[in-house]
Formats: C-alpha cells, structure tokens, sequence
C-alpha cells in the first residue's frame, strides 16, 4: 500500500483502525457535546497515526532497499514498446527470474515517442532515487546521462577486453571519459532502400553515388507516368531524424554539419535542397516527413528510392505488403572519392546511478546482452545484434540474411557528436536545416549558425541557450 | 466572537480561498520567477543565481522573437475567426433553443462536438485531413475545382501556421458561442419589443442593442481565449511540432523544448514567465477598454 493510498483511508474511515484500542477514541457518531470534545481530540489521534505510518513506510523502503535476492526484490525495467512478438521480451524476462529465485523483473513501458522517453528519464533521474532500476536509452543520450551522473558506470559487466565484440561506433557512444555507461542493445545505421523491380525494368543498379542516384531516379519517375510515383524520400521534419539523415549525407560528401570542410558541407546542403527543387525527384512533403510516413510512402510502392533505418525491412516483406520481394537495401550513395559513414543509431541498457538494486541490474544487462538472447531477438523480433560476431552466425543469417549486406554499414557507423550537450546542439540545428529543406534559408546561412553555436561549446561556454543569438 | 466587524469576517470566511488559491496558482507562477533567475541545468551541474541575465539574453534571442511573432500571428487570427464565427453560431442557437423541440437540441450538441474532443485527438484527426495525397481536404477542394494540385498544408511555411488556426478555429468556436449564448439568453426581451415598436430594424436592434449589452461577455470571452491561444501548445505541436523552418514554433513550444528537451530550467523559466506577462499584459488591457466602455456608454 503506498503512502497516498494510506492517507487516504485514515482521512475517509470515521474511525482509523490504528486508533481503535486508544481510550474513548470511538467517539464520532455520539452525542453532540462528545462529538465537540472528540474533534478537539482528533488532532493529536491523527498525527500520532500519521506519524507512525510514515515510520512504518519509511522502515518499509529500508527494508526493500536492502540488496538481496529475497522473495521482495523487484527490478523495475523502463523501456519503449518493441516490436514485434510481444511474447518474446516477457519469456525472455522469466528466464532470468528463475535463474535468480525471489526475484522479480517488473517491465513498465514508456511512450514510443522518444522525446517523451528522454523527458521521463530526466524527469524522474534528476534529483532522488528513480522508480526504476534499468532503463533503455537512445545513443545520444548516454553522454548526456553519464555527465549528469544519472546513469552508472558497468565496466564491470562488458570490460575493456570484451568491448571489442560489439561495434566499436556503438561503444564509443556509450563511453564517457574513458569508463563503459551503458551496454548496446540493438543498433541501426541509416540504409538506401531501392526498387528492384523497377530498376530491372530499366537496366539500372543500385546507385552508388548520388549522381547515379538522381539519374535513376529522374529517368524512372519521367519513364512510368506515374503522378504519384516519387524518386527519392527522405526524413526532413524537423526533428532530430532531419539531423541524421542530414549528417547521413554530409558524411558521404566527406564533412560534417557542426566540424568539416565548409566548401564541401554548403554542396551537401545544397544537394539535400536540390531534390526537392531543382531535381524533382523528392515531394515538397518531404518537409513534414518522418520514419513512418516515408515508409509508407515506399511501403505503398509510390518511391523508387527511401532513406530510412534498418526496422523497415521486415515491415516491407511481410505477407500483404503491396512490395514484397521487390525491393533491396545498400549502404547509402556517396560523392566519388569520398567513402560515407552513416549515422549510428540504436538503443543501450544502463543503470539507475542511485538504484540500490545495482548490481542485479548490471546482472540482467549481461543477460539481455548476450550473444544467446542477442541472437534471439534478432531473429524473433528482427533487431539487429551489437555483437559482430552473430552477422556470421548460421542460425542468424537464415531467418535475417539482409543482414550480410548491413554489416559494412554498421561497421562504418559513426555516432552523433559525442558530447553531453547533443541534444542542445541537435534542437538548435533543427530549426535551421529545416529552413533550408523548404528554401527559407542557403546552406552558408544555415552552416554559419549552426557552426557559430557549435564554437561556443568549443570554447567552454557553458551557457547555452538553443535560439540564435543576434 | 460577535465583535469581529463584517468586514473581517468576509475575510476571515474567505482565507480558505485565498489560501487554496495561494497555493494553487501563486506559488507555482512565484517558483516559475523565481526558477528564471537561476541558471540551472541538471545535466551539467549547473545551479547558480544570476539574476536578470536570463532575461537579458531573451532579449537578444532571435529564435524568442520569432517565437513571440508566430504567436501573436496565431492568437490575433484564431481568436477573430472565432468570435465572429462563435457570434453566429450563437445567434443560431438562439433561435434554434427559443423553439422547443428534439431537433434544437440536436443542433447544439452538434455545434459544441467539437469543444469535447480533446486537444490532441482533434489535432491528429485534422493531422490526416490535411494530409497531401490522401486527405479529404485536398479531395473536396479539388472536386469543387478551388485548387488544381493537391495542396501541401503542412509541409508549405507558409500555409502550416494557417492549417493550425484554422484547427483551433474549427475546435475553440464552441466555446465563444456558449458563452455568447448564454449572455444573448440574459438580455431583457422588453428592449427589443420597445425598439420594434419604434421602428428599428434587425440591424438596427442587433447594433444598438445586443452588441453593447453582449460586449462584457464578449471581452470575458476575448480574454478566456487570448489567455488560451497565447498558451497554445498541443494543436500546434501534434501538427507540425514546430516545423518547417520554425514557422509554427509558438512560445509553448519553444518553451517546452527549452525546459523538458535541452533541460535548461532557468531559461526555460523565464520563457515561460515572459509567456505570463504577455497574458498578463493582454487580459489588462481587455479589462481596461471594457471599464472606458462602460464610462463612456453610461
């Protein structure tokens, strides 16, 4: 029974069961001149019950606080919805409980929009013991939670010498100052997806540089006839999956938004604004574009080209899907001479700072980490494993075999900037390359504030404020 | 006891309101201020007093001027539309109610549907209206022939901020015709068979009439809305989340981003006091044009 719970029987009772053996206490529904006398008498009952049950509560949180495997302790897993089989992480959860008797592993999901999960974690880490010993977090957000001494350290459960099994972008993501915050769970990369059949169609490949790209992808949009028909979609709403696929391209023209040869990041820009207004093989709605509604866009079969994550794929060739068996997927074009590197994306397990079930929380870390559930998930509920070696794993490779083609993707993987103030820095670019995408604003415009913003983390000023400064 | 003079029992009856209302809207507006002259972020360790620098950097805040445009732009266009929409529907429901029947009271339930949809549900059942290639607003203005492409709603800066209103048009205007029912249903009927025996018109007796008899309603329901728009956070958010280009970016929003995305509490604060003091600052000059209203008219 919780606190409020309590409070709230004592105050709605006439008579609190607590003060029942207390002398003339069963007064209320006397006479008029007892019921006087007994409210004046009320105060002092109630603080005495009052007082006794914060004790009893807070010698409760002492005893649950206690680091032990008796029958009491619960580890409470906050995490987004998967997807997918919904069987698959609760069976997976059970395994470890009967590995560990008395133990309990309460799984409590969070919303699927991750900027409310980032809310809620800061919410309820910042200051005092969270409600919740393990969490799930998004790559750029562990340098953020580490700094803040939210999240602790689990060197370890993945010492340094077993770091070299996952990907190394995935791990850099999760070291702060030298020391392992978080574990990787699953990881993306950003992916071109293309039409086989319509590429067939015209005796094309799949483009390898972004030239190729525009060239299939105009011939084939003028060829069809087809109105609805799209060359080349992409995320450009902005949110921080405009970001990524941004940085997904600079990379590839061999800079960056924030660092990087300016010449070559405005021709970047440039580009991403030229599929929309001058190659036309990109819609004018690519500006309130996401994940999703790109997917369905390609899903429905009306694009011949999509930027998006690896979680698509089996969306596409599931039974019923209007492009099943049509489509393929290969790391994103590039700009000849240059090698991309696409963004890193993906979700790691850490633990509460402040929880007092810490280590059993590094113990079911290791579990969901392992090579055996990692390869389980891959092939149940088909994420991609952050441990290489299941990408040359028989049993892995026969119910996922697109995972050949993403494992150089992942490997070239890099992560965002890897600093705690990410997300000042993402929510301070959003604004401005979403101008850029509907032409309000040219790529120099857009890269001297964004880059004006990114000097002033250099130079230690740490003041930020995400609008622009005059 | 009986020596208290009425005038300290009034208050002495009445502290249990001041108290509750202490408590529940002065104190947290009183932590907001307070909060705004800090700079606090957690995530960083952060946590001095620094007076009025927060407010000093808002003033040379680009994206905060824009955000104060956007918002202004938005409040000043939804809540026209709506009084003059609501000021209708009133006028309708009026004569609707004035004869009983099963259909007059259908006919209200319909106008106030609106009002009762919650926010967020609203903005998403527009959010697939608006929608480009398969939404039924570019369906019937192409059938109609007012459009002859399919038209981006909000993916074009310059149409998102307008696609917001009018979702907060088609949502809020329920609720200024309530309202202007309710007044429309207080006036003296006397009046108005005074003035038609007269010789006024429906006009005539609309504009002398039941404009200035309606007009204190008509400022509470100005500053109900002014006080909502101004605050609008989710219509706008659900719909675009701020975008394209910032267009859409209301002070909520860059508010909420402030405070709960990149976790600057302070600055965030005094976004949000700034936010108060435009409210504030409206509602007080309402007030003070109806109170030389009322001079001059009587």
């Amino acid at each position: 029974m919780t606190m409020m719970t309590q409070l709230h029987h004592i105050f709605a009772a006439p008579m609190p069961p607590a003060s029942r053996g207390n002398e003339d206490g069963g007064v209320v529904n006397v006479g008029t001149n007892a019921q006087l006398r007994a409210e004046r008498r009320v105060p002092p009952m109630l603080t005495g019950v009052v007082l006794s049950i914060w004790a009893l509560t807070a010698f409760g949180c002492l005893q649950g606080g206690q680091e032990s495997a008796s029958p009491s302790t619960v580890l409470v897993f906050k995490h987004g919805k998967l997807s997918g089989d919904e069987t698959v992480l609760p069976s997976l959860l059970h395994e470890f409980e009967q590995r560990h008797p008395g133990l309990i592993v309460r799984e409590e999901l969070l919303p699927s929009s991750s900027d409310q999960q980032h809310q809620y974690y800061a919410m309820n880490l910042d200051g005092g013991k969270a409600p919740f010993d393990l969490l799930a977090i998004d790559t750029v957000w562990v340098q953020e939670f580490a700094k803040a001494g939210w999240v602790g350290r689990l060197d370890d459960i993945v010492p340094m010498g077993e770091q070299g099994a996952f990907f190394p972008s995935a791990i850099e993501a999760a070291t702060f100052e030298g020391r392992l915050y978080a574990v990787p769970w699953y990881i993306d990369a950003g992916m071109l997806y293309y039409r086989q059949d319509l590429l067939d169609r015209y005796g094309l490949t799949a483009p390898s540089t972004w030239d190729d790209l525009v060239h299939a992808a105009t011939l084939i949009v003028n060829a069809e006839q087809d109105r609805q028909l799209s060359g080349f979609v992409w995320q450009g709403k902005q949110y921080e999956g405009l970001i990524c696929t941004t940085l997904d391209v600079l990379r590839s023209y061999g800079t960056d938004l924030w660092t990087g040869d300016l010449d070559q990041a405005e021709r970047g820009l440039q580009f991403l604004r030229d599929t929309i207004s001058t190659y036309n093989i990109s819609p004018p709605s690519t500006s309130m574009a996401d994940e999703e509604s790109t997917r369905q866009i390609f899903g429905a079969g009306r694009a011949v080209f999509m930027r998006n994550w690896p979680y698509a794929w089996p969306l596409l060739q599931r039974q019923g899907s209007p492009v099943r068996g049509k489509i393929g997927m290969v790391p994103l074009p590039s700009v000849p001479g240059h090698t991309g590197a696409p963004v890193l994306g993906g979700w790691l397990l850490a633990v509460a700072e402040k929880s007092p079930r810490r280590q059993m929380a590094g113990e079911l870390i290791r579990f969901l980490t392992s090579p055996e559930t990692q390869r389980l998930i891959a092939v149940k509920l088909g994420y991609n494993p952050t441990r290489r070696a299941l990408y040359s794993d028989a049993p892995v490779l026969e119910a996922r075999p697109e995972l050949t083609a993403l494992y150089p993707t992942l490997l070239q993987s890099q992560p965002r900037p890897v600093t705690p103030s990410y997300i000042l820095l993402s929510q301070a670019a959003q604004p401005e390359v979403s101008a850029l995408v509907v032409g309000r604003k040219t790529p120099r415009e857009v890269l001297n504030a964004v880059r004006r913003q990114a000097d002033r983390y250099a130079n230690g000023d740490e003041s930020p404020v995400i609008g622009a400064r005059q | 006891m009986s020596h208290l003079s009425e005038r300290a029992w009034g208050y002495l009856l009445a502290a249990p309101a001041f108290v509750l209302l202490g408590f529940v809207a002065l104190a947290p507006i009183g932590a907001a201020v307070w909060l705004s002259l800090y700079r606090r972020m957690p995530v960083f360790g952060i946590d001095e007093f620094i007076g009025a620098a927060n407010y000093v950097q808002l003033w040379s805040d680009d994206r905060f001027w824009a955000a104060c445009r956007v918002t202004l732009y938005f409040t000043t266009l939804s809540i026209t539309a709506e009084l003059v929409l609501g000021f209708g529907m009133a006028l309708l429901l009026d004569r609707l109610t004035s004869q009983p029947g099963r259909s007059s009271q259908w006919g209200q339930v319909m106008i106030l549907l609106p009002w009762a949809v919650p926010t967020v549900v609203s903005a998403q059942i527009w959010l697939w209206l608006y929608q480009p290639d398969y939404g039924l607003l570019n369906y019937l203005l192409l059938q109609v022939g007012l459009i002859n492409a399919p038209i981006d709603w909000l993916a074009d800066p310059d149409w998102a901020i307008h696609a917001a209103v009018v979702m907060d048009v088609w949502k809020t205007t329920p609720f200024a015709a309530l309202l202007l029912l309710a007044g429309l249903k207080a006036l003296p009927q006397d009046l108005y068979a005074a003035a038609k025996v007269d010789g006024a018109g429906p006009w005539e007796r609309f504009r002398r009439i039941t404009l200035p008899l309606l007009m204190p309603i008509i400022v509470i329901v100005l500053v109900f809305r002014t006080m909502d728009a101004v605050r609008v956070f989710d219509a706008v958010f659900v719909l675009t989340g701020g975008g394209p280009g910032n267009t859409t970016e209301t002070l909520s929003i860059y508010a909420y981003k402030t405070l709960f995305q990149t976790l600057q509490f302070g600055y965030g604060s005094a976004l949000a006091t700034a936010m108060f003091i435009i409210v504030a600052g409206l509602t007080a000059l309402y007030l003070f044009l109806l109170r030389r209203h009322f001079e001059d008219g009587v």
